[in-house]
């Protein structure tokens, strides 16, 4: 291998074990390199990753590789060559067979030469398998830990090696009712935060750097909470029954357990978690998946015969995203409980030592591994008492990992105590520090995989920083030491404002940003610093304070955030309204008492939850422990101290007035059909017809004989060679002339942008340019306003809105003073709603099984599959095709499709009067909210008045990521061909262009089209009858949405909804419109659909290229 | 180092009976259990045995022991305050002698020319230490035993120095401390019932029995004591042991001793019998065809 590396100085990088040569970054290696020395590099490093046997040079090397052919070659690539990417390859790819998924890129390649398309492919491609190297080897990691193996070789129930302790067998003398083990456990909050460097594959090849400061808190919700406690409680006791009775009173959800497959289903209810703590804590061990078992052949080994276990997880309403890794914290406190009670712990009840707590934080990460979630190796702290240091270790000659990797799985933990950090210091911490909930509920798992990528790359700008940030975790170290508060809140504010966000600038958000600000302008000087918790802000959140103003702080921040939230709802997805919190250090971490005697009680929302369900069956069908448990309610009920409960129970039993649960109601769904013109014929027909199945996912398909094929040279305009003198010139003169304006599609709430949250992605300040966030209907309006100034002419700019997005832009608009924009606006609202409906399972097998997806690691794939089940089943209980109206009115109306935003411009006189003020109006360009680079370019303008076409679609050269359709040639004819209606993926590959939704549309011919004229747009009926015929000519598809439905403390849940879209590329499938097609180079046409995509996009140029199109006017 | 006394423990408050049960031996005879574990332990050269019993068990005993009476003594232990205590009693009996150990719910059956009592015996004598017969048993049979774990004495197969004795310990613990290298992932040196014991034993377990922090102290809360006070080694004898106090263990135990003796070919007939007429879905026996006991095919 040396030899080998000698030769490269990418390969003599990764081999390398001097850190100068070891941490350059590929950026500097790749500089003046021609397309061909990259490629010859590209090939050295697949060599190489073929036979590395290091784990870590190989995922060096599959990055450097994903990272050249993502970021490097496409931008060496002169010619515009239009290569396809091989259909084989991409059907490896996401099925997960990498290796056959890149030899299947790398021969095209080798056949026909590289492309911007099969560069693309091999890019995702090595990303993936690079990622599933690294996911693979924590995997391997976790199971090889020592005391977690024998889980894994268990393939028999009755041969389970783990008994109950007898003290939980023995029946409580005075009550004769099985003792129950109570856990409480601490949460954790992070103050140096250290770059993310907590993250296992950062910790495993670089333990150095792997260093956090973290501490164990007790919380309680301010203006809620009584009393600062443990947040988190685990209760586990034996039952009389043969099964394992799971409890999460947060969620209010209870399930009984009976078969082995039941326990490993984490998909079909809300108690993955606690099932994933049964499965690590080895009570029904991982190696039983699959073993076809009842639960009770197991308990009976374990537990005695007939006798079962009671799980119940309480956290005290801490509201979900906190950033304090409940979640973790809760499966460490279920896995200390059940271990404890099996001996695998030594100790039945008080505190853990440190073997103990190391052994829970493996087997926590072992069951977020189970659960198919995933968090960092501090993330269990909340186990270990008081403030600790957790850093990073080499691997020894012991460890499993040693040879294989740089670091440990798992760090070591080193409590500070009071010399260390004085009691003193911690008071004034605990007298300085607000720890508040922003109410946003993000997935981080975006933000950890970029930072790993960041990290392996060793970006210069992204090394310095983490270098930073790791001298910074000194400075916050020493700082505490000292007792130097103040210090401390500059050094975390230093630490956000500058490593983090260079690392990942989307670690902050305007939401943040602005709460910063404020408190900036509050407080001046006693404003101490910010301090961000977790993978991202939004969530937990630290303020530091000046403790002469804390106090009175904490309630000014209480009501500045719901403010900010208020007005930001509608752009940024919040989960729920945000909370200030009560804490304190906690010097326990996780802490068991038995309760016995008096003290054997259930937490009062556990009875609370279970009382009505035991009251609705038969005293004689109640278990003899049941009915003690009820007795010993009613026994508590009549002590003085028990009434309290009491009251809470006779609430939980008796209906509850409809005021005091204002939920939304179907009445108000209804007034919102009623004013947005629902056409309730039209919904029944679409009902009947999806019940019948005439319209469906598999409906929307072209016919099979239908002849489907690439488009020939002839058939498009390719703009990438530029445009001639005389199209730019003409160009030029109508801007000049105002005869051009530009539709911006903004009715949509981007349901992938935000899974289903329903905000309105027109709002969403997703990146900062000229130093702000900015949304993307300020970026379009800067762009409008950069040409309308270069040619000193008002260009009329639309915003097409809908019922959910209307009013949220005309009130972003007005408080921001129209973002500065000094030209004309038009909100053109839109004149349809449809409501959305429950889907037929038909269409969710045909979209799970027919429609091209992601197979998943191994186990979010088994988590999707029961996932799936649990879906399909919602389906058949609500209904299929019923309406769906369990959700916000905001989530069950849905826009009917982007064809008819134009429409709409013709019904609502936003055309009419556009015309009135600007006759010279004569154009439009109307393009999608997310394609970032439309502009009103003169010569694509100019090309496409010169065609005489009346509509001229701008399509971009395929990359991997462009799905949906396409440009075709269609029994002869170029046309649009939506992803919806392709008979088979096959022939989307076939296709060498997407289409980008840009169109240059002349107003006069396609009024024409409608059968209207200008002078026809001010009468309404005739406008409505030119729509509707138009609308009966196109087709209308079934799609599945996601929406997200908001309920307890920020949980939130994700169900596919059906609704109807008629779509603006079929236009093209009407042989009276002349349309056009210019190929437009794939900055121009660049959607941004996915959060996951802004850190290439802004990797590779993308946001630079569209900071210079825009002209800021702050 | 000579090893001339015995002490068998049968003093259990739930397995007192357990030695008085009948089996058939290799040859054919008729025997109680406690007549196959005096035998096994005479075999060894032992001289004198002691039986360490509940008060009022005796006679049954005295019974059961048949033919092999006279060099055995039996002692009471008034309380039944654990393995540990039971050992102690015998004290006064073996003084500072070393002593074998068996325990009165275990017989043994050699996989060779020697007894396993004679192999342990002999393992003692040459390396003048105390010796605990161990036998490598899988994880899942943790909760039985108590176990140790240790590394193996070069150039001396299947022996041992221990390092760690726990009782019944839970996998999770094995994994990480017990780990023996040599033996198959997921086994480990489980106790065999069989030890050949010192008196730096006795004094261990006269300190295990005064922790007041320990409740019914086990031989191996002693045992654990034991690797830093000096040798102390495990064998891995050619046998193996059965446990008649575990379900089924009187069955198993006689067909392990039957199909190593005289009547092995009959009893393999039976059992094929058996097999054959069981019914698929009931596990019962076919009323066609009788069994008669020690009617051959």
């Amino acid at each position: 291998m040396s030899l080998v590396a000698s030769t490269s100085p990418l390969l003599q990088t990764i081999t390398s074990v001097d850190p100068k040569i070891r941490n350059r970054s590929l950026e500097s290696l790749c500089a003046g390199l021609s397309a061909e020395q990259l490629i010859d590099q590209a090939n050295e490093l697949d060599q190489f990753r073929r036979t590395a046997d290091n784990l870590y040079e190989r995922v060096r090397a599959l990055f450097f590789l994903a990272s050249i052919y993502r970021y490097q070659l496409p931008t060496c690539l002169t010619d515009h060559a239009l290569g396809s990417i091989p259909f084989d390859g991409y059907d490896h790819l996401l099925n997960r067979r990498f290796h056959e998924s890149i030899d299947s890129f790398l021969s095209v390649q080798q056949r026909d030469g590289i492309s911007d398309a099969l560069s693309s492919a091999l890019a995702r491609a090595y990303h993936e398998l690079g990622f599933q190297t690294l996911a693979d080897q924590v995997r391997h990691s976790v199971r090889t830990v020592r005391g977690n193996q024998w889980m894994f070789r268990l393939g028999h129930a009755g041969e389970h090696p783990l008994r109950i302790h007898p003290v939980l067998r023995k029946p409580d003398q005075a009550t004769g009712r099985f003792p129950i083990l109570r856990e409480t456990t601490a949460v954790r909050m992070d103050v140096s935060h250290s770059a993310w460097s907590d993250i296992f594959f950062l910790g495993m090849d670089y333990p150095e750097g792997a260093r956090v400061l973290n501490v164990s808190v007790d919380l309680g919700v301010r203006g809620r909470d009584q009393q600062v406690k443990p947040p988190i409680e685990t209760y586990l006791r034996v039952i009389d029954q043969p099964i394992v009775r799971l409890v999460s009173v947060d969620l209010e959800a209870v399930t009984e357990i009976s078969t082995v497959a039941e326990m490993f289903d984490f998909g079909r209810d809300y108690l993955g978690l606690l099932k994933a703590a049964v499965i690590a804590a080895g009570v029904v061990p991982p190696g039983l998946e699959g073993c076809g078992s009842g639960i009770a052949e197991l308990l009976e080994t374990v537990v005695g015969r007939g006798k079962g276990l009671e799980l119940v997880s309480k956290i005290n309403d801490i509201p979900k995203g906190s950033r304090l890794a409940v979640s973790t914290n809760l499966l460490g406190s279920l896995i200390s409980n059940l271990m404890r009670a099996t001996g695998q712990i030594q100790s039945l009840t008080g505190r853990l030592d440190e073997s103990d707590r190391r052994l829970v934080a493996a087997r926590a990460i072992l069951g977020e591994w189970i659960g198919g979630s995933g968090g960092g190796w501090q993330d269990s702290g909340g186990v270990w008492p008081g403030i600790k240091l957790i850093c990073g270790q080499p691997a020894g000659p012991d460890d499993p990992e040693y040879g294989i990797s740089r670091g440990r799985l798992m760090p070591d933990h080193h409590v500070m105590d009071a010399d260390e950090i004085t009691p003193q210091t911690r008071a004034k911490l605990q007298a300085s520090l607000v720890l508040v909930h922003g109410g946003m509920a993000q997935n981080v798992g975006p933000i950890l995989e970029m930072v790993t990528e960041h990290y392996l790359l060793r970006g210069e700008v992204q090394t310095e920083a983490r270098t930073e940030a790791m001298s910074i975790y000194d400075d916050v170290v020493k700082a505490l030491r000292d007792g130097d508060i103040k210090r401390l809140g500059r050094l975390t504010t230093r630490n956000f404002e500058g490593p983090l966000q260079t690392i990942i600038p989307w670690a902050t958000n305007r939401f943040t940003d602005r709460l910063i600000d404020a408190s900036r302008n509050q407080y001046g000087d006693q404003f101490w610093g910010f301090w961000m918790l977790g993978g991202m802000a939004g969530g937990g959140m630290g303020f530091i304070f000046d403790p002469d103003v804390k106090s009175e702080a904490q309630c000014w921040l209480g009501e500045k955030l719901v403010e900010i939230k208020r007005e930001m709802e509608t752009s940024l997805p919040f989960a729920m309204d945000p909370v200030v919190y009560d804490f304190e250090i906690n010097n326990d971490g996780s802490v068991a008492k038995l309760l016995t005697g008096t003290e054997l009680r259930m937490p009062l929302k556990y009875r609370a939850l279970l009382l009505p369900e035991w009251l609705r069956k038969p005293i004689r069908e109640l278990s003899p422990q049941i009915r003690l448990d009820m007795s010993a309610i009613a026994d508590d009920s009549e002590q003085p101290s028990g009434q309290a409960d009491a009251a809470t129970l006779l609430r939980r039993l008796l209906p509850t007035s409809e005021s005091k649960t204002r939920e939304p109601s179907a009445s108000d769904l209804h007034g919102v059909l009623r004013a947005n013109g629902f056409d309730v014929t039209e919904h029944e027909q679409i009902r009947a017809d999806l019940r019948s199945g005439r319209v469906g996912l598999a409906a929307n398909r072209l016919p099979r004989d239908i002849r489907i094929v690439d488009v020939e040279s002839r058939h498009v305009f390719d703009a990438r060679d530029g445009f001639g003198l005389a199209a730019e010139q003409l160009g030029q003169d109508a801007i000049a002339g105002g005869r051009v304006g530009v539709v911006t599609l903004a009715a949509g709430v981007g349901s992938r942008w935000t899974q289903g949250a329903g905000v309105c992605k027109a709002l969403h300040p997703f990146h900062k340019f000229a130093g702000r966030h900015r949304s993307f209907l300020e970026i379009h309006l800067a762009k409008n306003r950069r040409v309308a100034h270069q040619y000193e002419t008002p260009i009329p700019h639309v915003v097409t809105t809908s019922w959910m997005t209307d009013e949220a832009i005309a009130a972003a608009l007005h408080r921001t003073g129209r973002y500065g924009h000094d030209g004309p606006i038009y909100r053109s609202n839109g004149r349809s709603v449809g409501l959305r409906l429950i889907p037929m399972v038909r269409d969710l097998q045909f979209m799970w099984e027919e429609m091209p997806e992601q197979t998943l690691d191994e186990q979010q794939q088994k988590m999707r599959a029961s996932g799936r089940a649990a879906i399909a089943d919602w389906a058949r209980s609500a209904g299929e095709a019923n309406d769906y109206v369990d959700n916000l009115p905001a989530q069950c109306v849905h826009p009917v499709g982007h064809w008819y935003e134009f429409p709409n411009m013709l019904r609502n006189g936003t055309l009419a009067s556009m015309i009135d003020a600007q006759p010279t109006l004569q154009t439009l360009m109307l393009h999608n909210i997310d394609t970032l680079g439309a502009n009103i370019d003169p010569g694509y303008l100019g090309h496409h008045l010169a065609s005489g076409a009346a509509l001229s679609f701008e399509v971009i050269p395929r990359r991997l990521e462009d799905r949906g359709g396409g440009l075709a040639l269609v029994a002869g004819r170029p046309r649009l061909v939506e992803g919806l209606a392709m008979p088979n993926e096959r022939i989307e590959f076939g296709l060498k262009f997407y289409n980008s939704m840009t169109t240059w549309i002349e107003i006069d011919d396609v009024l024409r089209a409608f059968g209207l004229c200008r002078d026809d747009l001010r009468d309404s009926v005739k406008v409505d009858e030119a729509v509707r015929t138009m609308a009966n000519r196109l087709p209308t598809y079934i799609t599945l949405k996601e929406v997200k439905k908001r309920w307890g403390h920020a949980q939130e849940d994700v169900f596919p909804v059906a609704q109807f879209e008629k779509l603006w590329g079929d236009m093209t499938i009407l042989e009276d419109i002349e349309s056009r097609f210019i190929v437009a180079p794939m900055r121009r046409g660049q959607q941004l659909k996915e959060p996951a995509q802004l850190d290439g996009w802004h990797r590779d140029g993308g946001s630079a290229y569209v900071d210079a199109l825009c002209q800021w006017n702050d | 180092m000579r090893v001339c006394k015995a002490v068998i423990t049968a003093a259990s408050p739930n397995q007192n009976t357990l030695p008085l049960q009948r089996l058939v031996d290799g040859h054919g005879d008729e025997k109680t259990a406690l007549q196959l574990i005096i035998e096994e332990t005479l075999s060894a050269g032992i001289e004198e045995i002691a039986v360490v019993i509940r008060p009022g068990d005796e006679a049954n005993y005295r019974h059961a022991a048949g033919s092999a009476i006279s060099g055995v003594t039996f002692i009471a232990q008034d309380q039944p305050l654990g393995y540990a205590d039971a050992l102690l009693r015998a004290e006064p009996f073996v003084g500072d002698d070393a002593f074998l150990h068996l325990v009165g719910d275990h017989l043994y059956l050699s996989s060779i020319n020697k007894t396993c009592a004679s192999q342990l015996v002999e393992m003692a004598c040459r390396h003048e230490c105390p010796v605990s017969a161990v036998q490598s048993t899988r994880e899942h049979r943790l909760p039985y035993f108590g176990i140790v774990g240790g590394t193996s004495v070069p150039q001396h197969d299947g022996l041992y120095e221990v390092r760690r004795v726990v009782e019944k310990p839970t996998p999770t613990y094995a994994e990480q401390q017990l780990i023996t290298p040599g033996l198959r992932s997921g086994h480990y040196l489980g106790y065999f019932g069989m030890h050949v014991l010192t008196r730096t034993v006795l004094d261990a377990l006269h300190e295990v029995v005064a922790d007041e922090s320990l409740e019914r102290p086990s031989l191996s809360d002693a045992a654990a004591k034991l690797p830093a006070r000096g040798r102390y080694l495990a064998h891995q004898l050619h046998g193996r042991r059965y446990n008649i106090g575990v379900q089924y263990g009187t069955l198993i135990a006689q067909l392990a001793i039957g199909l190593s003796g005289r009547d092995r070919e009959m009893l393999l007939a039976e059992l094929v019998e058996l097999l054959a007429s069981r019914e698929p879905d009931r596990g019962l026996i076919s009323n066609e065809d009788e069994l008669i006991p020690g009617a051959m095919l």
